[in-house]
Parts: C-alpha cells; sequence; structure tokens
C-alpha cells in the first residue's frame, strides 16, 4: 500500500468514480444508482442526501458489497477504498475489510442485532474482535459500560436482550456496536432517525469526538438537513439515483447557485417558528426507477423546466467544489 | 362530552434483569374525538408502550383504558377483536412491521380477511385498489414487496393497512421518523386530510416537536414513563413550562450552518425507570432542581386552564426568565 501521506486528514481514502447499481426483479430493472461520483478524505464526514427511494442505502450497500445477492448488481464504475477497488475483490477479502476498515450502521438496527443475545455481550464481542490494545477482559467490560453511558442506556441493563429495548434504543446499541469497531469509515444510514433531540445530540457528539480522535471518516446518510449542518465537511444531493448537486457544507448550505431540487428539500422542512397549517412538499413524486423519464429526471417535478430539461441529461456546472447538474447553469455553455 | 380515549392511572411494568421497569407509570389522557393527541418525550421513555397499552396489545399491569366511555381493560377476547376494527396502528420502521414476504395486495388485505369482511373476491379487490388510492399509492404497486419500495411508499401501505376496516383511532407511531422531509410532509399531509374525511381520532407518538407542531391539537410530554408537561399545542411552544420541555425545545437542530456550534446537551445521570425511587425523574439531569423535586412524587398540577405541569418550581422558572 503506498499511498504516500496515509494519515494526512484529507487526504483521499475513498473515491467513487460513476457507480452504477440496478436491482433485476421479475417484473422489471430498477436502476437504483446511476453514475454518481464523489470523494472522501480522511477525518472527512459526507452526507448522503435526498428523498426515499434516492438510492443512498444501494451506494452504501455497494461500497459495502453487500447488495443482494440474487438482484443486485454493479452495473460498472470503481470503488477506491484506500486506492484499491472494492469492486474486483472477493467476497473473502471483503468480509476481512468489513470487519476491520469500513463498518455501517444499518438503517434497520434488527439487521445488526443478534436476537438472542444480551445486547452488552454483542457489544463485548465487538471490542473483543478489535482488541489491538491487549486489553484485559476486565477493562473490555468496563469499556462496554462506558460505551453504554455515551448512547444513554444506563450499563445495568447489558444482561437485557434486543427486545426489551425501545426502537431508539436499539439503534443506539447498533452505534455503540459500529463506534467499539474503531473503523477508518464509518457508513451510517439515518442513524439517529429514531432518536429525539437530546440523545441526538449526544450521539452526534460522540461521532465527532470519533473522527477528531481516531480520524474516522463518515458517510452520513440522512434526510435531516439539521443533522447534516451539525455534522458533514460535504454535501452529495442525491435523486433518482444520481448527485444532483455537491459541494462543501457551505457551498450547499450557503451559497448562491442551487439545484432547483435542492430549494424545494430545505422548503418541506417544517418551521417552528412558522403558523401553518400545511406542510410545502414538493410536488409530485420521485419517477418510478425502472421507467426514468429521458432527460433531467427532476424536470417532471420542476418549477424552472425548460424544454431542453425534457431531453437532455444536464452536465455538471461547477465552480470550485461546487457541482450542480442542471440546464439553469448551463445553458450557456 | 365523554372523550374517544381516557386512561385511568395506566401503568405497564416489565420484568427486566435488574427488576421491574417501569415504562409506563400512571399516565392520564384524554383524547375527544376528531383530534390529535401529541405524545413525545425521549428514546426509551414509554411513548411505544403507551400506545400499545391503551390499543391493548399490552396488558396493563393496574390502570384503566376507556374507549367511547366503555372499560375496555377487561375486554374479552371476542370483544377486543370487534374493537381491533375500530382501534389501529401505524407504526414507524416500515421495514419490520411488513411481512417481506407478502406483496401489497396481500399485505392491505389481511385485516380484511382475517376479519371476513368480503364474502367476494371482487369485493376485496375494489377495496384494495380504493385504500390505494386513498393513500396514494399507484395501482401498479399492488403485486410488488416490500423490499422494492421506498420508505415512503412503504409507509403509505402502513396506513391503508391500518385504513382497511375503517377505525375511528388509531395510534400513528412515529409514522414518518424514518422518511425524508419531502415525504414526510407528504404522509403528514395525508393523515390530516384523512381525519378530516373520515373523522379520525390520532395518538401522534413522536420524537419530532416540529412534525408534532403541526398535528396535534394537545401534547402531552413523557419523561420515563411518566407525563410531565401537558396542555394545547400553541401554548406549549409559546408557554413551555416543565424544564424537560424546555431542553427539548432548545435542541432541535436547525438546518443551517453555525461555526463552531454545538447543541445543548441535557448533561447528568439519567435516572433508571427500573424501581425508580419517588420524586421528579428528570431531578438528576435539571439545572434547577432543588430540596423539593426529590423524594416524593411531583403530581401534574393545572397552572393555567388546561396546562398541566409536573413541576413544583415552573412558575418561579417562568419569572426568573422574565
Ligand atoms: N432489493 C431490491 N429489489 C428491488 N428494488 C430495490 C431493492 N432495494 C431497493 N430497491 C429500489 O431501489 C431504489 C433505491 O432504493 P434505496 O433503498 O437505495 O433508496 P434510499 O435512498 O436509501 O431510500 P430511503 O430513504 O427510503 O431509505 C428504490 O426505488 C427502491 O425501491
Ligand atoms: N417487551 C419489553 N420487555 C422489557 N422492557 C421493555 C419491553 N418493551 C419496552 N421495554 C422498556 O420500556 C421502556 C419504554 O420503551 P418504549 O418502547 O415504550 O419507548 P419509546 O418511548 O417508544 O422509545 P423510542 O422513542 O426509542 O421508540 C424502555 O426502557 C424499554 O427498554
Ligand atoms: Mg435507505
Ligand atoms: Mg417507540
Amino acid at each position: 500500500m503506498a499511498i504516500p501521506d496515509k494519515n494526512e486528514p484529507g487526504s483521499s481514502l475513498l473515491q467513487i468514480q460513476d457507480l452504477n447499481v440496478i436491482y433485476k426483479t421479475d417484473e422489471a430493472t430498477v436502476y437504483a444508482v446511476n453514475g454518481i461520483s464523489f470523494e472522501l478524505g480522511r477525518k472527512e464526514t459526507i452526507g448522503l442526501v435526498g428523498e426515499t427511494g434516492a438510492g443512498k442505502t444501494t451506494t452504501a450497500l455497494a461500497i459495502m458489497r453487500l447488495l443482494p445477492e440474487e438482484t443486485g448488481f454493479i452495473k460498472g464504475g470503481e470503488i477506491r477504498f484506500q486506492g484499491e477497488d472494492l469492486v474486483k475483490k472477493s467476497q473473502p477479502d471483503m468480509r476481512e475489510i468489513r470487519g476491520a476498515k469500513i463498518s455501517m450502521i444499518f438503517q434497520d438496527p434488527m439487521t445488526s442485532l443478534n436476537p438472542i443475545m444480551p445486547v452488552g455481550d454483542q457489544i463485548l464481542e465487538s471490542l473483543e474482535i478489535h482488541n489491538s490494545e491487549n486489553l484485559s477482559k476486565e477493562d473490555l467490560n468496563k469499556r462496554v459500560d462506558e460505551l453504554l453511558s455515551l448512547v444513554g442506556i444506563l450499563p445495568q441493563r447489558k444482561k437485557d436482550f434486543p427486545h426489551q429495548f425501545s426502537g431508539g434504543m436499539k439503534q443506539r446499541i447498533v452505534i455503540a456496536i459500529a463506534l467499539a469497531c474503531r473503523p477508518e469509515l464509518l457508513i451510517a444510514d439515518e442513524p439517529t432517525t429514531a432518536l429525539d433531540v437530546t440523545i441526538q445530540a449526544q450521539v452526534l457528539e460522540l461521532m465527532r469526538e470519533l473522527k477528531e480522535k481516531l480520524g474516522t471518516s463518515m458517510i452520513m446518510i440522512t434526510h435531516d438537513l439539521g443533522v447534516v449542518a451539525e455534522t458533514c465537511d460535504k454535501v452529495a444531493i442525491m435523486y433518482a439515483g444520481r448527485i444532483v448537486e455537491a459541494g462543501s457544507a457551505e457551498d450547499v448550505f450557503e451559497g448562491e447557485k442551487h439545484h432547483p431540487y435542492t430549494v424545494g428539500l430545505f422548503g418541506s422542512i417544517p418551521n417552528l417558528e412558522e403558523e401553518t397549517d400545511r406542510l410545502h412538499p414538493i410536488d409530485g413524486l420521485m419517477p418510478d426507477p425502472t421507467d426514468l423519464p429521458p432527460g433531467c429526471p427532476f424536470h417532471p417535478r420542476c418549477k424552472q423546466c425548460m424544454d431542453i430539461c425534457r431531453e437532455k441529461m444536464p452536465e455538471f456546472y461547477t465552480s470550485g467544489e461546487h457541482r450542480i447538474a442542471c440546464h439553469l447553469y448551463t445553458k450557456g455553455d | 362530552m365523554e372523550p374517544l380515549i381516557r386512561t385511568v392511572n395506566l401503568k405497564k411494568y416489565f420484568d427486566v434483569s435488574g427488576g421491574k421497569l417501569h415504562a409506563v407509570d400512571d399516565v392520564n389522557i384524554t383524547i375527544p374525538k376528531g383530534k390529535t393527541l401529541g405524545v413525545v418525550g425521549e428514546s426509551g421513555c414509554g411513548k411505544s408502550t403507551l400506545g400499545r397499552t391503551v390499543l391493548r396489545l399490552i396488558e396493563p399491569t393496574s390502570g384503566e383504558v376507556y374507549f367511547e366511555g366503555e372499560n375496555i381493560t377487561k375486554a374479552s377476547r371476542g370483544e377486543l377483536k370487534e374493537l381491533r376494527k375500530k382501534m389501529q396502528i401505524i407504526f414507524q420502521d416500515p421495514f419490520s412491521s411488513l411481512n417481506p414476504r407478502m406483496s401489497v395486495f396481500d399485505l392491505i388485505a389481511e385485516p380484511l380477511v382475517t376479519h371476513h369482511i368480503y364474502k367476494h373476491r371482487a369485493d376485496l379487490t375494489d377495496r384494495i385498489l380504493e385504500l390505494m388510492e386513498e393513500v396514494g399509492l399507484a395501482e401498479r404497486y399492488v403485486n410488488s414487496y416490500p423490499h422494492e419500495m421506498d420508505g415512503g411508499r412503504r409507509q403509505r401501505v402502513g396506513v391503508a393497512r391500518a385504513l382497511a376496516l375503517g377505525p375511528e383511532f388509531i395510534v400513528c407511531d412515529e409514522p414518518v421518523s424514518a422518511l425524508d422531509v419531502s415525504i414526510q410532509a407528504q404522509i403528514l399531509n395525508l393523515l390530516m386530510d384523512l381525519q378530516d374525511n373520515l373523522g379520525l381520532t390520532y395518538m401522534f407518538i413522536t420524537h419530532d416537536l416540529s412534525v408534532v407542531k403541526h398535528i396535534s391539537d394537545e401534547i402531552a410530554v413523557m419523561y420515563l414513563g411518566q407525563c410531565v408537561e401537558h396542555c394545547p399545542t400553541k401554548e406549549l411552544f409559546a408557554n413551555p413550562m416543565h424544564p424537560y420541555t424546555k431542553a427539548l425545545l432548545s435542541a432541535i437542530p436547525v438546518p443551517k450552518l453555525r461555526k463552531n456550534f454545538t447543541r445543548k446537551i441535557i448533561r447528568g445521570e439519567v435516572s433508571t425507570p427500573i424501581d425508580p425511587k419517588p420524586g421528579c425523574r428528570f431531578a438528576s439531569r435539571c439545572d434547577y432542581c432543588q430540596a423539593g423535586c426529590t423524594g416524593s412524587d411531583i403530581p401534574l398540577k393545572e397552572y393555567s386552564p388546561g396546562h398541566y405541569v409536573a413541576c413544583p418550581h415552573c412558575v418561579e422558572l417562568m419569572e426568573k426568565k422574565e
């Protein structure tokens, strides 16, 4: 592994280039991820944001190489992790990488919890696997208590089983397990959706610490732009399997130009200060991923749709790191 | 007028390795017909347990539940089966709440088939398509499976299932938490429209105050199994009185970049819900904790019409602020 400045913050850890993923079901082919590219440096956090069905989880599963065997396929592109293309790795190699270097917090906590093992033992198990400091059993047990407290669960409950916890508590236990692994890349798929704001703040602080202390890079999949604002260095907005806008957090939150979809997304957030009876979702639904429209995938819902948008897929308009795939900004060229 | 739902000193204790866990401890709520009660509070405070106990999906340890004035706490199996038609639940988790091996058709058909509502397959099919339309699910998804759909569409299936038997009361247990804002707004609007059209009564469980603000008439704030504040929604946002409610309101993340910003985190040990000591359960984390806060339980008290708070010092705190 001859990557020179390997531990330098910001040096590249993950490069995704033109990734395409499909699902083949009995009836149709689902075009879930359609040519996305992004890069993540060490100690960096990128937020993947987008409506349900945008392809966020699919992207994460592709990186982990955990797409459903019979139906999910990477159709093209590269996923370079520490310089090596994960797409070309064998499953046994991937198992090792998943154990040691990349870990994922799944959207559904029960995917990663063993229903018949006390939760404390599950955290302990993952600490034991990653025990590079050769801590004694006693110290490891202390660490279990610490991790549980950190996610707001009383250590005295470590002998209880997953079904004895609430939804949000299960999610927190999964987070504790993922953190116990001390991965280099942590993919968190909606890690705080079931958590109230006070516990969410605690968990996010914990993740920030992990980043500072261990230099962990993170992909934060979330629909909560508030969480993105607090934790992410970079943001990629996904729509129908594509990145429609990406850039630094400043670009996406404070930049002048935006993709109309990004504007809609910000507009649909319930506003606590405002008195309204109705909320303002973006009209219409995401297109059917088995039958994507020609041109820009957002055009059927776009208030600023032009003729060209119905015919031609827009290229990226770029300004520094900020990319926007919209004809509004590229039509001059 | 008799409220549609009323609980009296409702309790649910679970046996866990460390003792008796007080998940719901002496909760009294009422929900008038056609209205929505929002139930908020931190993860693990007992919201889902309260919802399920009200529906008798879980047996209460003690206390009573009234539905249309009738005590249903001791309802027999047969009576419960009839009640199920009137009381439904929508779950948070569109992943684990839908059987992955059942198609949309079968999922929506299940409650109708269980209750033998239709004799003819054609009537069943009509009703299913009608329900799909009602919840905004395109007909072509009728043969899809849950894993082939995104979270928003899965949740529409959950809503259609809950509506199938024409219920009067629905417990919505975090129905939008797993969804992105835009779809959240669509589902919330759907639930509000359905309420208007069908006269439904909701108990809306969430940890997200910005969501509950739009849909609830009244809000009950729970902390470790107890209701600590209860009042009309507008009043809660204008005059939050319990220190825990205030902390909840101030911790909402804002979709704006704020340099070097960290949200206020409630510090201090969480007290245990297992065989808890008498006294305010928030005391150990409360900045304003005083001598009278521990030792004996603190009941809800009406401070202004319809505004109930379980904090002996909340009035002083309000004055101090001004
Ligand atoms: N196993 C599968 N078989 C068929 N289609 C699938 C499968 N998994 C996902 N899809 C489809 O692929 C598309 C992308 O799904 P994905 O789960 O990646 O979205 P997401 O952005 O994570 O959405 P959410 O916010 O709901 O989690 C969706 O249209 C979805 O229905
Ligand atoms: N079957 C059970 N056995 C033992 N304890 C349980 C059981 N179900 C819930 N509990 C406990 O009861 C308490 C309340 O859980 P509940 O699921 O009602 O919380 P909640 O407010 O819905 O939380 P969340 O927001 O995370 O869903 C928790 O401490 C939980 O561990
Ligand atoms: Mg997902
Ligand atoms: Mg719950």
